[in-house]
């Protein structure tokens, strides 16, 4: 039957070649405006917002649906503006929050509706998709995002769990005290306690807007059949391979933004600036597993544009100035420098017996650690030296990011001697005494190599490292459970908000929460549920410092790095400007057929 | 025949419940849920996906579960990273593109390497020999990965570019047979390439060994042409271990060439279940590796069967 199985596979994988499907462009391809994208990954996991959690399906889901808020395209720091929203929200009190939807904003056709016929958006449709994180059919895989932030929407969880396991229907028609509708287009939300950053959570891609009729029309099959309201359809989504993107004719409209920073003019903007969106007909996304092939499709023109791998860095740009280089230049390909909102680090666990604790012999410890780690050494040796290193938590760009990466409280000194100092304060002269810590790390990458190089660094002053080489899965689960003595990680910001990155610190968060360092602090919790209700001012960003200092005192971690991302950009493509923080650009980019191979 | 057949699966019986055994604790031994949650799991969502997918059952009930599953070829258990799909969806999808590369790479390899091997062991000892098996060895020393960068590089990107049109893609999968040459040509000459070392020395090795028979001897005696010892006499005889080799490529032929798929995009079943590893995909990766190890078995006792088609001096019993 295998056998059979197999031949009648083959068979069919020979024969049945979709019409059109050679390789060969069709006659009048040029005709239509069409994106030709990388996704460096095997692709998305699901198209359903609420079941999404990486790049990869939020880039694969914003094209199809919208959210209220959204970055501003080209400005920088990030600012948020209204998408599905007629304004931005207001609140007096951080607490309760109104909202006024855009007029006139469909989903888009699908059978799911009566008639096939996509209808207009309107306030239920906002507390449906916001009701979809507690409904246990979603493993409430994106609940930590609304967790404890609405009035009553724990509790209405907690309700409709019990409901299901009662064996009843989950009950979206049930209301929650923080949703109050006031028509089809105003409602309020009331929080529980005041919060900003409940706002940049809006434009995250699990807080799509989707319609019921999908959901309950398509059931599992829902994430594989967006219906939205954004710029662009589903076409088809071959698994591991491409998705596939046409233009939504029922798309609402949007404007090409006419506020951008010094610089961006180069792009070509100006031209854009008010016109409407999309520009393109056609989105073709081809996914890549491996680096090499995705950097060849660049070079032979078939890609618009690409990250530059690590391994052919050295191919595209000069070492020391960075920049590109002149045959590059010459087929008119332009490079963009991206800096993540990454927080590297090498972190203590501060329940550890050995090195954890808040005495002045253990922080003097890990001080001493810090201090013997030489992070420039790991920037050239596995970097070309472009990342970035900092002092703190708060990756470069957002508030709390100290003045050039040197906070006040710095260990970024490469400093063996007085590291040997601190270490034999600490009660370990020249490492003496001290048991070989455990050093767990990830096996991805080239992380085993660079703990190598952080077990010689450490040995200089008598530190003895047993590293330990697991697989993601089994680190987290070391972490979570507090196994972990000393452990290298990151963090990517889930909003450009210093804030977030704060939370990591905060002792309610220990593990398996995300304060995988376990560091308790009364002082730091009760500034951390200050500044939660906080926006953008000065005060704020004083406390922000404030609380990166006092915890760079304890050192829980030695770090920081941030990662930059290089693109280079093929001459064809108009109004690109990368950015890993947000996905929607891709309505906002145009391509010049005329100019591509 | 039939006798031995059933006999041969009853026997094999017992080994197939304790690989799934092993392989499903091998799986436990670090918590799938975990890894799979990611950063911002907490305990809450850990102990819904983990009710939900049956892992806080007993190990004995998920055992006897999943064995029920496999007899009844019940594929219908959802993927964790692609909604929507079920494993049994992956295995048709992918299954076809593994075997457009799989099939005709051993098929080609098979044959350029016997027809190699049986000219080396017929000029043995002289130059062609040497050189035959000097190339086979330093095809066989070069890794896998650098043939497959050099192959994209050089055979498709810079060939491409010098003709001005496209021959070969650097990477993609199209069905069809339109679209094989394009698509697939390239990886199974690579695939040949690597492999072909390997088997020319091991088919080598069997005819030259075949060669101090007696019945060679005795063909030579009765004055049969070289030609005729060769093809005829010999390669008859050395079947037995050349079915062996081929047959026990067969269950991997069913798995894909993972490297071939992950660098050529083509979306097969190596591919397929590297995804499922790298990313936790449970229940993709238990499925997979109990079918593999199902497909392998069954390859084990069809290979005695053929060994009896191939040699009559072979009863089934």
């Amino acid at each position: 039957m295998i056998a059979c199985l197999c031949v009648s596979a083959l068979l069919s994988s020979l024969l049945l070649g979709s019409p059109g499907s050679a390789h060969a462009p069709a006659e009048g391809a040029r005709s239509e405006k069409v994106l030709h994208l990388p996704m460096r990954s095997a692709g998305p996991g699901s198209l359903d917002p609420i079941m999404g959690s990486t790049v990869y399906d939020n880039r694969a889901c914003v094209k199809v649906y919208e959210q209220l808020l959204q970055y501003k395209y080209l400005k920088r720091p990030y600012e948020l503006e209204p998408l599905l929203l007629a304004k931005m929200p207001t609140s007096d009190d951080g607490l309760t929050w109104h909202f006024e939807l855009l007029r006139g904003v469909r989903f888009q056709d699908d059978p799911c509706f009566e008639g096939g016929k996509g209808r207009e958006l309107t306030t239920d449709d906002v507390f449906y998709s916001f009701k979809r994180f507690v409904d246990p059919e979603n493993e409430l895989k994106n609940w930590w995002l609304l967790k404890d932030t609405i009035v009553g929407l724990d509790e209405y969880k907690d309700e409709q769990t019990a409901r299901v396991e009662a064996g009843k229907a989950f009950d979206y028609s049930a209301p929650v005290e923080g949703f109050e509708k006031q028509d089809d287009y105003h409602f309020t939300i009331r929080l529980k306690e005041p919060s900003y950053s409940f706002l940049w959570k809006l434009p995250m891609f699990q807080f799509s807007i989707v319609p019921h009729e999908a959901v309950e029309h398509y059931g599992k099959q829902f994430a594989r059949h967006p219906v939205g309201t954004g710029p662009f359809l589903l076409e088809s989504w071959v698994e591991n391979k491409s998705l596939t993107y046409v233009k939504s004719p029922t798309y609402h409209g949007s404007t090409f933004p006419t506020e951008w920073m010094p610089g961006d003019e180069e792009l070509g903007i100006e031209q854009a600036a008010g016109k409407p969106l999309p520009f393109v007909d056609r989105v073709e996304i081809t996914m890549f597993v491996q680096e090499n092939p995705m950097w060849l499709e660049f070079l032979s023109g078939k890609l618009d544009y690409t990250q530059v791998p690590a391994e052919n860095y050295l191919e595209a740009f000069h070492k020391r100035s960075r920049r590109l280089k002149k045959d590059f230049k010459e087929r008119g390909i332009v490079s963009h420098a991206v800096p993540l909102l990454d927080f590297i680090f090498r972190a203590f666990n501060m329940e550890d017996p050995i090195v954890g604790g808040y005495s002045a012999k253990a922080r003097k410890l890990r001080q001493a650690i810090a201090l013997a780690t030489d992070l420039y050494e790991f920037n050239s040796t596995f970097y070309n030296n472009t990342n970035i290193i900092y002092d703190g938590m708060i990756p470069p760009g957002l508030d709390g990011y100290p003045p050039d990466g040197k906070g006040p409280v710095s260990w970024l000194d490469h400093d063996v001697e007085r590291a040997k100092a601190l270490l034999a304060e600490a009660g370990y002269p020249g490492g003496k005494g001290l048991p070989v810590l455990d050093y767990y790390v990830s096996r991805s990458g080239n992380i085993p190599e660079q703990a190598e190089l952080f077990k010689r660094q450490l040995s200089k002053i008598g530190i003895r490292l047993n590293v330990r080489t697991l697989n993601f899965a089994q680190l987290i689960e070391t972490i979570n459970r507090k196994k972990a003595t000393l452990f290298s990680f990151a963090w990517s910001s889930d909003y450009p908000d210093g804030e977030n990155n704060l939370a990591l610190f905060y002792g309610p968060n220990e593990s398996p929460g995300s304060n995988h360092f376990n560091y308790k602090n009364a002082e730091f919790d009760a500034l951390y549920e200050k500044i939660k209700s906080m926006g953008p001012s000065p005060e704020r960003t004083a406390l922000y410092e404030k609380m990166r200092d006092m915890v760079m005192r304890d050192t829980p971690f030695i770090g920081s790095m941030a990662r930059t991302r290089f693109y280079v950009v093929n001459p064809w493509l108009r109004n690109y400007k990368p950015d890993e923080t947000f996905y929607n650009w891709v309505k906002y980019m145009d391509v010049d057929e005329s100019r591509r191979p | 025949m039939w006798a031995y057949i059933l006999r041969r699966l009853l026997y094999n019986i017992p080994v197939y419940l304790g690989i799934i055994a092993l392989l499903m604790v091998a799986l436990r031994v670090n918590d799938p849920v975990w890894g799979f949650l990611g950063k911002n799991a907490d305990q809450e969502a850990y102990e819904v996906k983990k009710h939900a997918m049956g892992l806080d059952r007993p190990f004995h009930e998920q055992y006897i579960g999943f064995l029920g599953e496999l007899a009844t070829f019940d594929f219908e258990r959802e993927s964790w990273t692609q909604q929507g799909r079920t494993v049994g969806d992956l295995v048709a999808d992918s299954i076809g593109p593994s075997l457009a590369i799989t099939v005709p790479a051993m098929a080609l390899t098979t044959l350029v390497a016997l027809v190699i091997a049986i000219l080396s062991a017929y000029t043995r000892g002289r130059l062609p020999d040497k050189f035959m098996m000097v190339s086979a060895v330093l095809g066989m020393s070069i890794s896998f990965l650098v043939y497959i960068i050099f192959g994209q590089y050089w055979g498709a990107y810079v060939l491409n570019d010098r003709l001005g049109t496209e021959v070969f893609a650097i990477q993609g999968y199209e069905s069809g047979l339109a679209n094989w040459k394009h698509y697939c040509l390239l990886p199974v000459l690579i695939s040949t390439i690597v492999a072909v070392g390997y088997d020319t020395r091991f088919y080598r090795a069997v005819m030259v060994e075949e060669t101090n028979r007696d019945y060679i001897v005795t063909a030579r005696a009765k004055g049969a042409g070289k030609g005729r010892i060769m093809f005829v006499h010999m390669l008859k005889n050395a079947m037995i271990p050349i079915v062996t080799r081929v047959m026990i490529t067969m269950p991997f032929l069913v798995m894909g060439s993972l490297l071939l798929e992950v660098y050529f995009n083509i979306p097969g079943m190596g591919r397929a279940l590297y995804k499922a590893i790298s990313e936790n995909d449970f229940p993709v990766t238990e499925v997979l590796v109990a079918l593999f190890a199902g497909v392998f078995i069954l390859t084990v006792i069809l290979t005695d069967v053929i060994y009896a088609l191939v040699d009559p001096r072979v009863r089934l019993q």
